[in-house]
């Protein structure tokens, strides 16, 4: 009898998703906007062609959902100072104008849309207040180092 | 002596009010207020992680703040512990509730109830309680959401466990 215990399609599908698509993504917030961005915003279900196809549409869905939750923890567990650093290096991996970048996001509070759904409330609060906090981190860093002469 | 006992009590759930009046206030995250009908949203209450707890009260974020040296930012940083510290009280709070709601469902279909464990049963329930208003008026008025709350984490714990095994 074989040792070898065959993966749930599911843990298969996850770590599929792991090496093809989230190792590319070099910051956790970019990883969890990434994930997020694979829900439908009507239905709340998660979809994703690549995973779909090699899997089933239905492990592909269980996958996405379990490792949006993951690293909406693991985000909403980072240190104030880990999480300004990881949005730092989001906002460089974005390319776009840090202060347009900063702006937007303050106002529109786009970081929102990447709470799954049936989360424990207080973890969602702290999550965003967070972000918030470390948007104006970046912002403070940024003002003060173009108003040194 | 009795007058002054009943003012001492009558502040003291004025500054309850108060304070409750206060965290909507200082609250802007509205998120999952509307999100579900009352009875759905019972039944998703769930237990913060330890590791989240730990978060919110982080002596560490606090430091990381001080460090920047702007006072606007350390407002901003107290204001936003502070409704978060809060809303974690209220949800304990409604998390205990929903306990002995559902230990009261269950001890109604039994008939082999023993008074005493009822009572000490309730006597946990209110002790707790109590816990998560002063821990409320505490947060609320004097900003101390950086003093850890072992008392109320520690008790909940214990609580929830006493609770699952007496049903």
């Amino acid at each position: 009898m074989s040792a070898m215990v065959k993966p749930l399609p599911v843990q298969e599908a996850y770590e599929d998703l792991l090496q093809r698509s989230l190792s590319r993504i070099p910051c956790d917030l970019g990883r969890l906007l990434y994930l997020a961005s694979t829900r439908d915003y009507n239905t709340g279900t998660y979809h994703h062609d690549g995973l779909a196809d090699r899997f089933s549409a239905k492990v592909a869905r269980s996958a996405l959902e379990i490792a949006h939750r993951m690293a909406f923890h693991r985000v909403a567990a980072l240190s104030l100072e880990d999480l300004v650093r990881d949005l730092a290096a989001y906002l460089e991996s974005s390319r776009e104008d840090p202060k347009e970048f900063l702006r937007t996001w303050q106002r529109l509070e786009p970081y929102r849309i990447a709470i799954p759904m049936e989360v424990n409330p207080t973890v969602a609060r702290l999550f965003a207040s967070n972000v918030r906090l470390a948007l104006a981190v970046l912002r403070l860093r940024r003002e003060s180092r173009h108003s040194d002469p | 002596m009795g007058v002054w006992s009943a003012l001492a009590g009558v502040i003291a759930l004025f500054l309850v009010l108060l304070a409750w009046v206060r965290a909507e206030a200082s609250s802007k995250d509205s998120h999952s207020d509307w999100d579900a009908s009352p009875g759905e949203k019972d039944e998703n209450v769930e237990a913060c992680s330890e590791e989240i707890v730990s978060r919110i009260f982080s002596a560490e974020d606090l430091k990381f703040v001080s460090g920047i040296e702007s006072p606007r930012l350390d407002r901003l940083f107290r204001r936003e512990r502070t409704a978060v510290a809060l809303h974690w009280v209220q949800e304990s709070s409604a998390f205990i509730s929903l306990i002995m709601r559902r230990h009261l469902e269950a001890s109604r279909m039994r008939a082999d109830l023993e008074i005493a464990t009822e009572a000490r049963i309730f006597a946990q329930y209110a002790r707790l309680k109590l816990y998560c208003g002063i821990l409320f008026v505490f947060i609320g008025f004097r900003k101390g959401w950086q003093a850890r709350p072992y008392m109320l984490k520690n008790s909940c714990s214990a609580s929830v466990t006493g609770c699952r095994s007496s049903n």
